[in-house]
């Protein structure tokens, strides 16, 4: 089966490879750029910003058809080397939201003419005539354009639909138009007349493709749609009966057809168009091509444009992020019904660019000048000079962190982070001086959980005298529980011990304020003669155990 | 006869929080009743009439709840956008709210349709508020200004713009028509007259303040902003009297107890604090699920309801009398009637012998076990109890009797692990540890020939042998904090001289010397 289509994700910005040879490609990203990369050495060739680029995003995009450059003295030399090197692409047609069509030359490097007043709603669609100078656009004014590019004028414009017009295709002898609105229209170019008429779509066709080059006159001119959400590949005969009200074959997708390449070699049609007879079920594709990350739950990438090379066994392939897409050639072995290449798009993408390229300049700021931001003046908290620590800067530019997720912050970068030990010792304080002061248990429970040494003296360190007896209550509180947890408590009661030992001698009452926590302690430790010696019993008795096991 | 004696349960003193008055009160409340509303609810309020509906205003609505349905008995839903501070009149016939399409409602409790439409403010109104008299509306907004209205004729008597932020609370006083209090975001209370067209009394809470409140007495005010809340005497020119930062977040809302005697407070760290009025500690404490924007108490604390950020409102109610008890099970039964009949008319004659019945002792199934000697099944069905004390009373028992060792003996795998199982369990607890260590002591004694037989003592035992390793570990730092204690005690007593051998007086004069110069 000669015709491919790659499933692809959807997505709203214009990509397409030169023709023939597929040197170029080019692509409108969201920023209103125009970038044009060269597919041999993977590099940006151009960069074309639009001067209403922000207001006039690009809408579709399509290349001239190739031809033959004039020859300069050193284009002589050269001549006989290759038999193409004389066709070139050159001209670049873009369709804007605003109805306005940007011709850009990719030999000059610079914008050739822009054609305006043709229409009044956003261009949907630009096609170029094979042959004459000449470019057709559609657009959500339900029109149809024809410029002549030589004088930069409409040559005709006509009503094409009841609705906007989504796409259009021109055959490849010239002669015919396809447009798509409410229905598929089949134009006759010298005429301007509606030749045939298909209905079938439920959603708007973003895709036209001519399958043939056939003429008319006999049966075999076929042509292939696809529509937005819908997983099918449509393929329509003409038919010189007028009988082709329905599609002959479909073709089933995994997603919906962005982009539609053929291959038309001429012995292989005729096989094709013998194996098109009508056909009710939905024809599958013989091979697939997918992209996917290398991660751990590989995610698809999106493919931006696919072009089939003239051997037709390699792919030529689009995919990535808008902003550097990576272009690689794959070869297919159409045997295999499915083939998943799974690429890093991660490591293969980076944000340099080579500033000669770009004609864009960031304007030079003053270190000293300040920028001012959009927003409610006088009602921004006053904030604080950071204290020098990375990390305070951070915290004040992003959304305010809550408290849990400061502790569970803390929590994670405690092994990690060594470089900083006073910062989160200065954070702790705080929590654990709220947490006393709230008595909520979440904090408390956090902040005693640690068992850095280190953590809990610079803690206790800083904490304000106040703050004190309150956790000193508190963690005579905790130790008369189990000891594994109260263990940690006496590390805590330690820190207060050794740190504030001034400020506790200074207090009057402080044999009835640290009495609880006094007679607890002796009460407890009344016992640790007997069971040191429970312990050397039961650590004996399971010794032994243990080596009469070993023997035996 | 000597009767036998039931085994003595020694009662331990509690541990953890002391159990107050005030602890007692405030959880004397059922599980809460969870009502879920549209949006954050950012204001409750109890009508006065009794039965003490409440209005909770939840974003475009306020539902009117009865003090007992979950469902609201009404409802009011002409706003155009979120709905604020729906509040009651003095005499619960009118309800006033503000809203954030910066119009003023005032409805008939009984009606549908707002009687009333104050316009005039240009932003969103936070606080509207019926004053003393009860033919004024206090209105505060975002366009830094304030309020009177007068409502037969709904016009706007006096417009105040003292403040230079957004006015986000504000009180009437209930004793003065014409005095009121607001409470901005540019930090400051203000203190208002009607008859002198301008503040009278401002006061800096140095947060931006989210709640105010009126004592009953309009003595003092309370005001919430930012962590803090503060006290304010008003008899003084506004002197701050406390200022209590007991929440880890900001306050949002301020609410008395029906007696004035308890001050609550909530906050978006989802706590309810109670403070004594008295002397301004915490006296209590209620946590909620999530951040809580208001809250309310019904009159004599017969309900407390909070409504929080997730839309969710909890009522929680005062438990009645007879709720108090707490389940007894199965009611006891009456004797029937006759038993009351049978010999009413029989009188005492001269010779007639009077027989005393003994009471007849209720014993618990240990002690049945303990008095017909079975002391292994006596420790069997002590151990089955959930209660440690008792079973630690029970081995204290057989200790005493001498059969301890008899009753730890001769038992089975199965027996032995259980027993094993609840040493695990409690022996380091120093309130049992003296009685349980003996006996651990015996019961390795008894046992020790078969020790290495069955593995699931086996690994009991090394879980055992853990533990108080871990707690010989805890105690040997405990005696080190007694240690440290010790000289910090030692240090506050009076000094005594204590002649010192090593150091001389010219030693410790040459030493001084550097600190007096």
């Amino acid at each position: 089966m000669g015709a491919m289509a790659m499933p692809l994700s959807s997505s709203g910005q214009p990509c397409v490879f030169s023709p023939k040879l597929h040197q170029y490609l080019a692509l409108c990203a969201q920023d209103g750029r125009l970038r044009i990369w060269n597919t041999d050495s993977k590099t940006l060739h151009q960069e074309y910003v639009p001067s209403a680029h922000l207001s006039a995003t690009c809408t579709c995009i399509s290349w001239g058809p190739c031809r033959t450059v004039k020859e300069g003295p050193q284009r002589k030399k050269r001549k006989s080397e290759a038999g193409h090197a004389g066709e070139q692409v050159d001209m670049l047609a873009l369709g804007t939201a605003v109805g306005s069509i940007i011709i850009y030359s990719t030999v000059k490097g610079a914008l050739h003419c822009t054609l305006d007043g043709g229409h009044s709603g956003g261009v949907n669609s630009v096609q170029w005539h094979p042959k004459d100078s000449l470019l057709y656009s559609g657009s959500d004014d339900t029109h149809i354009v024809e410029w002549d590019l030589q004088t930069g004028k409409t040559r005709c414009k006509w009503k094409a639909d009841r609705s906007s017009v989504t796409s259009m295709c021109v055959s490849p002898d010239g002669k015919l138009l396809l447009s798509a609105g409410q229905t598929i229209k089949m134009w006759d170019l010298e005429t301007k007349e509606v030749y045939r008429k298909f209905t079938g779509h439920a959603t708007a066709v973003t895709t036209l493709r001519f399958a043939t080059t056939r003429p008319p006159e006999t049966n075999g001119l076929y042509f292939l749609s696809g529509a937005s959400h819908d997983r099918l590949l449509s393929v329509w005969q003409v038919r010189e009966d007028g009988k082709d009200k329905n599609s002959v074959v479909s073709f089933t997708l995994t997603d919906e057809p962005q982009h539609i390449d053929l291959i038309t070699s001429c012995g292989k049609e005729e096989v094709r168009c013998q194996m098109i007879q009508p056909c009710k079920k939905p024809l599958s594709p013989t091979c697939t091509v997918q992209m996917s990350g290398v991660e751990d739950t590989p995610l698809p990438i999106p493919l931006l444009a696919t072009a089939l090379t003239k051997d037709t066994s390699s792919l030529l392939l689009a995919y990535g992020s808008r902003l550097q897409p990576v272009m690689e050639r794959v070869e297919v072995n159409t045997a295999e019904r499915h083939v998943c290449l799974s690429r890093d798009v991660h490591s293969t993408l980076s944000l340099t660019m080579e500033t000669t390229l770009s004609k864009v300049k960031t304007p030079i700021v003053n270190s000293k000048s300040k920028v001012l931001l959009p927003g409610l003046p006088g009602h921004q908290a006053p904030v604080k000079a950071p204290l020098g620590s990375e990390k305070r800067k951070k915290g004040t530019d992003t959304k305010e962190m809550s408290i849990e997720e400061r502790l569970g912050e803390i929590g994670l970068s405690e092994g990690g982070a060594k470089g900083a030990p006073s910062l989160q010792t200065d954070n702790f304080a705080v929590l654990l001086v709220q947490g006393l002061e709230s008595k909520d248990a979440n904090i408390l429970n956090k902040v005693f959980q640690t068992r850095k040494d280190v953590l809990i003296k610079k803690t206790v360190s800083r904490l304000p005298l106040p703050a004190i007896l309150p956790l000193v209550e508190e963690i005579t509180k905790r130790m008369q529980g189990h000891p594994y947890t109260a263990v940690l408590m006496v590390r805590w009661l330690k820190a207060v011990l050794i740190q504030h030992t001034s400020y506790l001698s200074s207090l009057p009452d402080l044999v009835s304020q640290l009495g609880v926590l006094y007679h607890m302690i002796e009460s407890r430790v009344k016992m640790f003669h007997k069971l040191s010696k429970l312990h050397g019993k039961l650590y004996l008795f399971m010794t032994q155990v243990c080596s009469g096991r070993t023997c035996s | 006869m000597a009767s036998f004696k039931p085994t003595k349960i020694q009662i331990y003193p509690q541990l953890g929080a002391k159990v107050t008055q005030d602890t007692l009160y405030w959880k004397n409340y059922k599980a809460p009743v969870q009502v879920k509303e549209f949006g954050a609810i950012t204001n409750i309020d109890f009508s006065p009439l009794a039965p003490h509906n409440y209005a909770v205003t939840a974003s475009t609505r306020i539902h009117i709840y009865g003090p007992f349905s979950q469902e609201p008995v009404k409802t009011f839903t002409r706003f155009k956008d979120t709905a604020y501070s729906g509040r009651f009149r003095s005499d619960g016939q009118l309800l006033v709210a503000g809203c954030e399409d910066s119009v003023v409602r005032l409805f008939d409790v009984s009606g549908k349709v707002a009687l009333r439409m104050f316009k005039g403010h240009t932003k969103a109104v936070h606080v509207a508020d019926f004053t003393s008299d009860c033919y004024h509306i206090l209105t505060c907004s975002d366009d830094y200004t304030c309020c009177l209205w007068d409502i037969p004729n709904s016009t706007e008597l006096t417009k105040y713009k003292e403040h230079s932020d957004y006015i986000r609370c504000g009180a009437t006083s209930k004793l003065n028509k014409d005095l009121f209090v607001t409470g901005s975001y540019d930090h400051t209370l203000k203190m208002f007259d009607a008859r002198v067209q301008k503040s009278v009394m401002t006061m800096d809470h140095n947060h931006p303040v989210e709640s105010v409140l009126f004592y009953p007495s309009e003595g003092l005010l309370v005001s919430a902003g930012g962590r803090y809340v503060k006290v304010w005497d008003l008899l003084k020119r506004g002197q701050p009297l406390v200022s209590l930062k007991n929440h880890h977040k900001t306050v949002t809302c301020l609410c008395l107890s029906g007696n004035g005697q308890r001050l609550l407070s909530a906050s978006l760290d989802r706590h309810v604090k109670v403070y004594n009025t008295t002397n301004y500690k915490v006296v209590h404490s209620f946590d909620y699920t999530a951040s809580i924007l208001s809250l309310a108490l019904a009159p004599e604390d017969e309900s407390v309801v909070v409504g929080m950020t997730n839309g969710i409102l909890s009522i929680k109610h005062r438990k009645t009398s007879e709720e108090k008890q707490g389940p007894t099970g199965q009611p006891r039964r009456q004797p029937v009637f006759r038993v009351f009949v049978k010999g009413r008319n029989c009188v005492p004659k001269q010779d007639d012998f009077l027989v005393s019945k003994s009471a007849k002792s209720h014993l618990a199934k240990y002690d049945k076990q303990l008095k017909r000697f079975n002391v292994s099944k006596a420790l069997d069905t002590a151990l089955e109890n959930r209660k440690p004390e008792i079973t630690v009373a029970v081995i204290k028992e057989l200790d005493r009797r001498g059969t301890l060792k008899n009753a730890l003996a001769g038992r089975d795998e199965q027996n032995l692990s259980q027993l094993v199982n609840f040493l695990i369990g409690n022996v380091v607890d120093p309130r049992f540890a003296p009685v349980l260590v003996t006996a651990t002591e015996m019961i390795l004694d008894i046992y020790k020939a078969v020790v290495g037989q069955s593995s699931v003592v086996d690994r009991q035992l090394v879980r055992l042998q853990e533990l108080v390793e871990r707690e010989i570990d805890y105690q040997q730092d405990l005696l080190e904090v007694l240690g440290m204690l010790d000289t910090l005690f030692a240090s506050t007593l009076p000094r005594k001289e204590v002649p010192c051998p090593v150091l001389h007086c010219s030693v410790l004069v040459h030493e001084l010397v550097p600190f007096i110069i």
